[in-house]
This record gives C-alpha cells, sequence and structure tokens, in this order.
C-alpha cells in the first residue's frame, strides 16, 4: 500500500482540493470578474505541489524507478521527474493565464479545470496499473477538452475543440479496447502481470497480443501527435487559447510519453523486437513531415505546433532504441523536460504577443525585438533552444538522444540513420527559426516599445536563466535524468 | 445460440469495425460521436466476457469505470456540439474549414 504521505497522493490532496474548492468559491462571492485572486490560488497550490515533489526528492524519500509495482500507483523517481515537468509547465499555464484571462469570463472554472487536468496528467505518470492509467488518461483529457473550447464565442476555439474532442474521444475509446485485449490475454490489468503474461503467451495468441501494444500505440500516439495520427494537432493549437495550447504542447503530450514508456517500450523488450524498427520508422516520419510542413506555415503558433510533431519525433528517437542503449531513455527523459520548458515558454510568448498586440501571423512581427524585447529575447531563446544551437539546454539533451541512437549501432544497423535523420532535421528546424529571428530583429524600424503583460515577462527571465544556465552547466539535470531514467535491457523481468 | 467466449469477442470486433466505419465515412459530428460509443462498449463488451471467465472481477469493475467516464465524455462532447450548433447552425465537420494551412 502507499503511504498517505507519498507523492502522488499528497498532490492529489493538494491540487483536488484547490480545484474543486475554486468554482465554489466563485459561487459564494457571486462576481464575475476578478481573474487573479482565483489565478493566485492556482499558483499557490502548484508551487505547493512542486515544492512537494522537489522536498521528496531531496529528502530521498523517492524509490529508484520501480516501474512495476503492486500497486495502481507506485511513489517512484519516474514519476516524481515527469510530475516536476508537469508541475512546471501548469505552472507556466497559470501564470501566463494572469494577462490572457484578464477580463475574460469564468475565470474561477479555468484555473480549476487547468489543476484537475494536472492532476491527471501527474497520475500517468505515476500510475502502474491499467484501470488506474485510464481514469488517469480521461482525467488529463477531459478538461482539456473543455479549455480548449473556452472561447465559446470564437469561431476558431469552438473549431478546434471540436476537432481535438473527436480524436481525442477517438484515442481513449481505442486505449480501453487495447486494455480489454490485454485483460483477455492476460488476465491482469497489473502492468507488470500484464507483461509478464505477455512473455509466456501461446505463440498463437501472438498476434492478438502484437494487436493490443499496436492500439495502445495508436492511443498514445494521437495525444503525441505522431504522423500518421496528427492531422488535429495543428488546427487545435492554431483555435486554442495560446495559454492552453502550452497545456497541451508541454503537458498532455508529455503524459501520452510516460505512458508510452511505461507500456509499450518494456512491453516491447518482451513481445517482439521488430516493433523498435517500427517505432523507428514512425520517429522519422514524424520529424520529417513536421519540419517539412512548419517551414510552409504562415502562423506563429501553426508552425510551432508542426515544431512540436517534430519533437515527438526526437524524443521517440529514444524509445525506438531503448532496449539497445541506456543513453536512449535518458536523452528521451532529458528532451521532455527542456522541450516543457522550451515549448512553454514559446507558447506563452505567443500569449503574450495576442494579447498584447493581437497578431500571431509570422509577417506582422515585423520589428517585434523592438516593440517588445523581453519577450522577444525568451522566445528566440527558445526557438534556438528547440533547434539545438549550443550552448542551451536543448543542445545536451539532443546530443544525448543521437548519442543514444550511435550506441546503439552495435547491434542494431538502422539506429545510426536515426542520429543522421535528426541532425538534418535540426538543420532544417532552423531555417525557420532562423526567419522568425529575421523578421524579428532585423525588418522594420519604425516601432515603438510597448509595454510588455509582467506575468509573461516573468515566465520568459525563468526560461532565459532555465535554458542559459542548465546550457552552460548541465550537470544536475544529467544527473537527476540518470537517477530517473529506469534501467532497461533485454531480458528484463517484472 | 451457444454461450462461448469467442461468440461475445466477435461481437466485440464486429462492433469495433463498425465504429472505425462510422468515424471514416461520416461527417456529421455526432454521429462521430456515436461511432466512438460504438468503439467503447465494444470494449466494454470484451472487459465484461473475459471477466466472466476468469476467476476475478477485474474486468467488470474496469467495464463500471470506463462506462462511468464514457458518460463524462459524452457529456462535454454534445455541449461542444451544441455551443459549435450555436454558431454555424450546422454540425458537420467538413464544413468547419476556419483553421487550415
Amino acid at each position: 500500500m502507499l503511504e498517505i504521505s507519498s507523492t502522488p497522493l499528497v498532490i492529489i490532496a493538494i491540487l483536488g482540493t484547490v480545484g474543486v474548492l475554486l468554482p465554489i468559491i466563485s459561487i459564494a462571492r457571486k462576481e464575475k470578474g476578478s481573474n487573479s485572486f482565483y489565478a493566485v490560488i492556482a499558483f499557490a497550490a502548484l508551487i505547493a505541489s512542486i515544492g512537494y515533489v522537489a522536498y521528496q526528492f531531496l529528502t530521498d524519500n523517492i524509490l529508484p524507478s520501480a516501474l512495476f509495482s503492486e500497486d495502481v500507483l507506485v511513489d517512484d523517481a519516474f514519476g516524481g521527474f515527469f510530475a516536476i515537468a508537469m508541475l512546471i509547465v501548469a505552472i507556466f499555464t497559470t501564470v501566463g493565464s494572469f494577462n490572457y484571462m484578464r477580463k475574460k469570463n469564468y475565470p474561477a472554472v479555468y484555473y480549476s479545470l487547468i489543476l484537475l487536468s494536472t492532476i491527471g496528467m501527474v497520475l500517468v505518470a505515476y500510475s502502474t496499473d491499467l484501470v488506474m492509467l485510464f481514469v488517469a488518461w480521461e482525467l488529463m483529457s477531459i478538461p482539456t477538452y473543455v479549455l480548449v473550447g473556452f472561447m465559446k464565442k470564437n469561431p476558431s476555439s469552438n473549431e478546434a475543440a471540436l476537432k481535438y474532442f473527436l480524436f481525442g474521444a477517438l484515442s481513449s475509446a481505442i486505449i480501453v479496447y487495447g486494455i480489454s485485449l490485454s485483460y483477455g490475454l492476460t488476465g491482469s490489468t497489473n502492468i507488470g502481470e500484464v507483461i509478464q503474461g505477455y512473455s509466456t503467451l501461446d505463440p498463437s495468441l501472438l498476434p492478438l497480443a502484437l494487436l493490443s501494444v499496436g492500439m495502445f500505440i495508436a492511443g498514445f500516439g494521437f495525444k503525441m501527435g505522431l504522423v500518421p495520427f496528427h492531422q488535429w494537432l495543428p488546427d487545435t493549437y492554431e483555435g486554442a487559447p495560446p495559454t492552453i495550447t502550452t497545456l497541451l504542447a508541454a503537458g498532455t503530450k508529455k503524459a501520452g510519453f510516460a505512458a508510452t514508456i511505461r507500456i509499450i517500450v518494456l512491453g516491447m523488450v518482451v513481445l517482439n523486437l521488430d516493433w523498435t524498427l517500427a517505432l523507428g520508422i514512425i520517429a522519422v516520419m514524424t520529424m520529417t513531415i513536421g519540419n517539412i510542413a512548419a517551414i510552409m506555415q504562415k502562423n506563429l503558433a501553426r508552425m510551432l505546433a508542426y515544431s512540436s510533431i517534430a519533437h515527438a519525433g526526437y524524443i521517440l528517437i529514444g524509445l525506438a532504441v531503448a532496449p539497445y542503449s541506456s543513453l536512449g531513455l535518458q536523452g528521451s527523459l532529458y528532451q521532455i523536460l527542456n522541450h516543457a520548458v522550451m515549448k512553454g515558454a514559446a507558447f506563452i510568448a505567443i500569449a503574450g504577443i495576442v494579447t498584447t498586440l493581437a497578431v500571431t501571423n509570422i509577417d506582422k512581427l515585423k520589428g517585434l525585438g523592438r516593440r517588445m524585447p523581453i519577450t522577444s529575447l525568451g522566445l528566440i531563446i527558445s526557438l534556438f533552444a528547440l533547434a539545438g544551437v549550443p550552448p542551451l539546454a536543448g543542445f545536451w539533451s539532443k546530443i544525448m538522444l543521437f548519442g543514444g541512437a550511435l550506441d546503439a549501432s552495435s547491434t542494431i544497423w538502422w539506429a545510426p540513420w536515426l542520429a543522421i535523420a535528426g541532425v538534418l532535421n535540426s538543420a532544417l528546424s532552423l531555417a525557420y527559426y532562423g526567419w522568425i529571428t529575421r523578421k524579428m530583429y532585423f525588418e522594420g524600424e519604425t516601432e515603438k516599445r510597448v509595454s510588455e503583460p509582467k506575468s509573461v515577462i516573468a515566465i520568459m527571465i525563468f526560461s532565459i536563466i532555465f535554458l542559459v544556465g542548465f546550457g552552460v552547466y548541465p550537470d544536475p539535470i544529467i544527473k537527476f535524468v540518470e537517477f530517473a531514467a529506469p534501467t532497461l535491457s533485454l531480458g528484463v523481468m517484472p | 445460440m451457444s454461450n462461448e467466449l469467442i461468440d461475445f469477442v466477435l461481437v466485440s470486433v464486429a462492433l469495433l469495425g463498425i465504429g472505425i466505419y462510422g468515424l471514416s465515412v461520416k461527417r456529421n459530428a455526432i454521429r462521430m460521436l456515436f461511432a466512438v460509443e460504438i468503439i467503447i462498449n465494444a470494449a466494454n463488451l470484451n472487459l465484461v466476457a473475459f471477466g466472466r471467465f476468469l476467476p476475478h472481477s477485474g474486468g467488470q469493475t474496469l467495464a463500471l469505470f470506463s462506462i462511468a467516464i464514457a458518460a463524462a465524455e459524452v457529456a462535454v462532447g454534445l455541449s461542444l456540439i451544441i455551443v459549435a450548433y450555436r454558431m454555424y447552425q450546422n454540425i458537420d465537420i467538413a464544413d468547419f474549414r476556419s483553421l487550415k494551412g
């Protein structure tokens, strides 16, 4: 049994209480406005949760990555790592909304839904049972359907929400079907027992087992935006309120990776190693299609949406080579943490630009470097970190990922090609990041400086410090990643 | 009509096929929502059938969870569809074209 002071339970208690109480408080206060009041409460709850996770890490109360457990939840370093990444994203979203939600309706409901969705994301990373995983997955997804359509007078927000909902509902339906097949084959819903059951499966039932793993990949792939399950993603990221796009791109996507690492990578080790080649092919397709489509975009949010698809491809490289090289999973986790900060900062910068200047078209961003200097600097630094330019943090995670792929080349012939594709794609992505930079700093002359929202400035400064600081001195994060990454080798059994 | 496990599984696979057909062919948002519901119910049927032939009740428990969650999901989905209908006077998703690129 989990203790009452274990990390996931405390996070549920803090965020759940505040999340449920916020709408009640708003009814009791009988007023519509006062966005900052609710934002401060939500922010305090998130800071308390991330503080508790950090405290548990610092006092060594967290198990090294256990991955399997008799219980439905396990309080291990892997879950804690994802909890920190997702809570950072939720804090970005909340702080960014200080400014974005001003003078908009129903702030209490908005922050309450963000908190509930955050609980879901964190629990996905901690769960070791398929029932728990499914419930957490839905707790994460259902609030985000509402949040994407939150601007209900805005046609593009509506359209984005409807598309997102249909694909999201399909993804959870496919996940339940996959769970039902694996339950029928192994007689258990505990992830450890399922994987053990698969390893001793009657060979005649193997196609069904592969079908269930395929359904898991498809179901989680919808949320992660893997090609060919990515069609909804650019529309949704463009139409949703930009703060919520932060939550989707940096948060729910990472929860998909957490679930994938817990189920698929480990299951693959036992089932059939050919699956890694399939993941490698998906990774290369996802990177290439994402980057090529991003070059052609005129809208900044849509361009970053495609770049987000491309980044899912980079992270997937690490999962594909995970059984052959320990650097693979570590690189993936490192990239996940960096991507949460980089993409979060970039989308919050967009939210700041949208609220101040009401433009997202790249052609209209001329001279942004003079109009909003701090936001522009934060945006540019996160874009170059996304491209993997040294000495920013994104460089080290890419080095680790591609190094993992090269490390695996002694066992599998196609692994170096993943690294080559990744490097080429990074170069390709520099093209469009450089284009934005040129628009912002080298075009237009007459623009005057406008006042930038303070909450956006705070996030920009935090992410500049994070990306530059841990880019120059990456040791603490690398140690943290090495501690959090599960060791995975051929023949590992629960 | 026999009462074997394979019958239930075959019905469930047929429902899965109907659901996927509905999603790929229909363009009406409510029909697509129904198609998704059919897939979820196919999974529930699977779970209950497997649970019946296994010595413990894990499958039925998950089926109950899944029914409750599907209800919540439909509530959210229908409300999104109603909002979209008020704006466009239409729920044909092929007509929602303000976002593309």
